[in-house]
């Protein structure tokens, strides 16, 4: 008896789980981050432009009606071109607008040893600065000055 | 005057010593690259060159983003001058037809209205002032649209579905295109919504109103929009 109570417990766990990800809802606040307002170029979750609240209204009726996030994105990008993305897509030409700051990032921690060694070496080649001059050199002076006087 | 010099040091070091302008005194030489030779070795002038390009680059991509950022005024300098300029091209696919115009879904370009007088209206469901000029729009289209004249609506940066919502709540019968992503602001230098322009039948623009069509009060205007229609309406094609 005991083992079939667990095993039905086991079950409605394994459900419950698998069912979770069809079940949650739309992270709104996320989504609104990933879309901008187009009429003011800002970040959909803080305009308050009156375009800007109709597209949240739109994103709320949306994801009342079950849409995915994906669902509601591609509807805007459909109605509204891609310059309502806040982010552009990680693929086709705009690839390279990741790609390359990760490039200048990862060459220039690259190049950190390389840029640090060439100073090192450059400071051992500058000549130590001048020591005192020696008594036989100040006397030397000091004649050449007393002969310049006189 | 005659010269003095102090011998440098064992080394080959310089010496320095106060007072040493009133003589002269062996100068220093100057540094040395680390290579030993003078001036930038081969590594530090390919490091300054990609600096410089990178830096470069920065600057036209700048300088191009400032210059398309500018708002386009050719069709304001235009008028101002008593010229005319073509208005700019557009294809868009149509959310409300009419009689003559594509149905809704299809693509209308500008160019198929050659020939016709058009009040081209760019707006939004969203703008208020857009609320208030709808009616005087469609007054515009059932009164010439008998003569040739087509109220030509431009929906830019809205939901198809409010967008039609407002054509139906407001009973507007005159065609509307749309251009989701606001293409046309830049060609036609709009800096908000509404804004309203008469474009001949040559395909050119006679007037552009930048702001709301008004009936009432200090900034009724629809008088003076009127009587360019009535003599762009009153002008044969290809007067050009």
């Amino acid at each position: 008896m005991m083992r079939r109570v667990a095993g039905l417990v086991c079950a409605v766990v394994l459900a419950l789980t698998w069912a979770a990800p069809a079940m949650a809802s739309v992270n709104i606040l996320a989504l609104e981050q990933q879309l901008q307002c187009p009429t003011c170029d800002t970040p959909l979750n803080v305009s308050d432009a009156p375009s800007a609240l109709r597209i949240k209204a739109y994103i709320e009726e949306k994801a009342a009606d079950g849409w995915t996030a994906n669902q509601i994105e591609q509807s805007l990008v459909a109605q509204f071109g891609r310059e309502i993305l806040a982010t552009p897509p990680k693929s086709g030409f705009d690839l390279i607008v990741w790609i390359v700051p990760t490039v200048l990032i990862i060459a220039g921690l690259g190049a950190i040893p390389f840029v640090t060694r060439m100073w090192t070496r450059r400071a051992k080649h500058v000549a130590p600065a001048a020591g005192p001059a020696s008594p036989e050199e100040i006397a030397r002076l000091e004649q050449e000055l007393r002969r310049l006087r006189d | 005057m005659a010269r003095a010099t102090v011998p440098a040091r064992h080394g080959g070091r310089p010496l320095h010593v106060r007072g040493a302008s009133l003589c002269d005194v062996e100068t220093p030489e100057p540094p040395t690259s680390p290579t030993g030779r003078r001036g930038w070795d081969r590594r530090q002038i390919t490091v300054a060159a990609v600096c410089a390009v990178v830096i470069a680059a920065f600057g036209v991509l700048l300088t191009v983003g400032l210059l398309n950022r500018g708002v386009n005024d050719s069709i304001n300098s235009a008028i101002a001058k008593g010229q005319r300029i073509q208005a700019p091209a557009f294809t868009l696919p149509v959310l409300t037809s009419a009689p003559g115009i594509p149905a809704a879904g299809k693509e209308l370009s500008l160019s198929q209205l050659r020939g016709h007088p058009v009040v081209l209206n760019i707006w939004a469901s969203w703008c208020q002032p857009c609320t208030d000029e709808a009616p005087i729009l469609q007054t515009i289209w059932d009164h010439y649209r008998a003569e040739g004249v087509y109220v030509l609506g431009v929906d830019v940066k809205d939901l198809t579905g409010d967008a039609l919502s407002f054509h139906h709540s407001y009973g507007l019968t005159y065609p509307t295109v749309r251009d989701g992503e606001g293409n046309i602001e830049g060609p036609y230098g709009t800096t908000g919504v509404p804004e309203s322009f008469i474009i001949d039948r040559d395909g050119r623009v006679a007037a552009a109103l930048r702001g709301p069509l008004s009936e009432s009060g200090s900034s009724a205007n629809v008088a003076s929009f009127v009587a360019v229609l009535d003599d762009v309406i009153a002008e044969p094609a290809g007067k050009a």
